[in-house]
């Protein structure tokens, strides 16, 4: 694989999703609403933050049944703190997981598909570069700026929860903290190659880059909500074991589904199936 | 050493068979000219010779490489101009050979001038940074000629060259043609404008439904076929003179045009016979405006072979 040719692929997809405004706005617009607004929004509900102590009595008791070490974790915080704390601290991080899989969704969809649809793929396909640097360099194209979308968002939620933690938690800063750089590092570039495996399988088969996109996130939005709710309902916690066991179990998945996505990408097949 | 050369070279799509055991040979420095109706195989064909597409069975040796054992090196020495001009239409011009022309492994001071000569050359210097998708179809399609020389390839392959543009850039384009060739670039190239491959090509090869079905200089085909035919122009058409033109047992096909009232009468063998046609389109009260013996055009022997071709399947 010569490197000069990935990097090539690589600057060409960047400098059309640079100027296609409805790539842009999903990769700026979505991050910015999970590492920015939604931990706004929970900090300055109201009814969390005044509401009386004697009212947040019956969630004494639900707290009660957490998992030790966040019970540890809460030790010496009231009520009020400790809801913002589990919210901030485990209830964010599966949306935060949005990020790298949309990210990456919405440029490997316009990178693969995108390029069948518009026909492009076929001038390309015809240049001496070889299938391997091709597939890499479209890889990388959507998973750097999602690895890089993903790091930002973490500085900008971990500036929000710090500046929330300064204040009310008696200068104790929240972020970073092994989880979270664990989620932000590990699993987040894993579920981001998931979700670039997914797609450039699904491009294979598909004729547009919209159905890419939404067959793909179709697949991992469900898992997600998975997730979401068994951390509501207490079932799952995303402590540092579990997102360690999440990243493994995910890594196995990529490799399979690269080994479908690679063997899929012929590209003496690519053409014969552009009806 | 041929340029190209095909054997039993076959793609099947599903159960249309695209290309059906095509043989040719192409000699180098050679424009050959590939015709066909549509859908009778002409970019599928090149698409094979370009590793676009894998055979379904039977091979080819393009520039001396096997084009399944060598893809690659394949790529590197032809170019290619595809049927869709296949343009990043959010990059600029500029940055659509500069694309290619790194992809082509041509870098530094030689890729620029090769850039801009081309550019040059295809009157689009002055639109080198406009985003091709703001370009009309003519610039497209010319951006996409000039992309496939970027890489100064020695064989050309031109999927329609001259559909989409004006007749001055047409001509600009088969100039080019000539000229590439007289450098000693091999040429393939697929159309539909029969007055092309007639002033271009040394030889042209005729396929419908996948096969062969001519192959040859023009003169031969042309030669061959050995007929001519009388154009009779009438001051007014009449069913009485045409029936009285089939009779001859010389004429082969009669074909009226209305418009101009002319009856073209596809002869058999020599033209010995006119004075007697002629007689008995006077007899029957036909008023003759003028009337031409020519030999047959590309166009009748192709429509002829294409028919043929057609009634035997
Ligand atoms: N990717 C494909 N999948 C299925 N069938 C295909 C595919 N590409 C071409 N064909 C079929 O193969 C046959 C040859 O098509 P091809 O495009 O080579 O014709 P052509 O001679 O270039 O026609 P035209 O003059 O219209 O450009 C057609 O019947 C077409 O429907
Ligand atoms: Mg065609």
């Amino acid at each position: 694989m010569r490197i000069n040719k990935v990097i090539l692929i690589f600057k060409k997809d960047w400098r059309e999703i640079r100027r296609n405004w409805q790539i842009l706005l999903p990769i700026f617009v979505i991050p910015f609403m999970i590492s920015v607004l939604l931990p706004m929004f929970i900090l300055s509900t109201p009814s969390i933050i005044s509401m009386p102590a004697s009212s947040l009595a019956g969630i004494e008791n639900l707290m009660k049944n957490l998992p030790k070490n966040i019970q540890t974790e809460i030790k010496e915080m009231n009520i009020q703190q400790a809801l913002i704390y589990i919210m901030l601290q485990y209830f964010i991080a599966p949306f935060f997981l949005v990020i790298p899989i949309m990210v990456s969704d919405v440029i490997a969809s316009d990178s693969f598909a995108g390029e069948k649809e518009r026909k492009t793929i076929e001038a390309l396909l015809a240049t001496p570069i070889s299938d391997d640097e091709l597939f890499m360099g479209k890889v990388l194209v959507a998973f750097i700026p999602a690895v890089i979308a993903t790091t930002v968002s973490f500085l900008l939620y971990s500036v929000v929860v710090d500046l929330y933690s300064l204040r009310l938690l008696n200068g104790k800063l929240i972020l970073p903290n092994l989880t979270w750089l664990l989620l932000v590092f590990c699993l987040s570039p894993t579920v981001a190659l998931t979700s670039i495996g997914l797609t450039v399988t699904i491009s294979t088969k598909v004729k547009g880059f919209r159905e890419a996109q939404q067959i793909s996130a179709g697949i991992t939005i469900p898992i997600l909500f998975m997730l979401i709710f068994g951390q509501v309902m207490g079932i799952v916690i995303l402590g540092p074991q579990m997102i360690v066991f999440l990243t493994i179990s995910f890594l196995v998945a990529n490799f399979f589904l690269f080994g479908i996505g690679i063997s899929l990408f012929g590209r003496e097949e690519i053409l014969s199936k552009l009806v | 050493m041929h340029a190209i050369e095909t054997l039993e070279l076959t793609k099947k799509f599903g159960s249309t068979v695209a290309v059906d055991k095509l043989n040719f040979e192409v000699e180098e420095g050679e424009i050959f000219g590939v015709l066909g109706p549509n859908g009778a195989g002409k970019t599928t064909t090149i698409r094979l010779l370009t590793c676009l597409l894998a055979p379904s069975s039977g091979s080819a040796i393009v520039g001396g490489f096997d084009i399944i054992k060598d893809s690659i090196r394949v790529r590197e020495i032809v170019g290619v101009q595809t049927e869709n001009p296949s343009l990043y239409e959010r990059l600029t011009a500029y940055e659509n050979l500069d694309f290619f022309a790194e992809a082509y492994n041509v870098s530094g001071e030689q890729k620029k001038r090769r850039i801009r000569e081309l550019l040059e050359f295809f009157g689009l210097w002055e639109f080198k940074d406009k985003k091709v998708g703001t370009f009309s179809r003519g610039m497209k399609q010319k951006l996409s000629i000039a992309r496939s020389l970027v890489h100064d390839p020695n064989i050309i392959f031109l999927d329609e060259p001259t559909s989409g543009l004006d007749p001055e850039s047409a001509r600009e384009i088969k100039d080019l043609m000539k000229s590439l060739s007289k450098q000693g670039k091999t040429i393939v190239f697929s159309t539909h404008i029969l007055g092309d491959a007639e002033k271009l090509c040394n030889r042209v090869m005729i396929i419908n439904k996948g096969k062969k079905i001519a192959l040859g200089a023009l003169e031969e085909l042309l030669s061959n076929t050995n007929k001519k035919i009388l154009k009779i122009a009438l001051r007014k058409l009449d069913q009485k003179v045409i029936d009285a033109i089939k009779c001859f047992k010389q004429v082969k096909e009669i074909r009226v045009d209305n418009s101009t009232s002319t009856v073209s009468v596809v002869l058999n063998a020599s033209e010995e016979v006119t004075p007697e046609i002629i007689k008995s389109v006077v007899l029957n009260g036909g008023l003759i405006l003028s009337v031409n013996v020519a030999n047959q055009s590309l166009e009748d022997v192709y429509l002829r072979i294409v028919r043929g071709n057609n009634v035997e399947n």
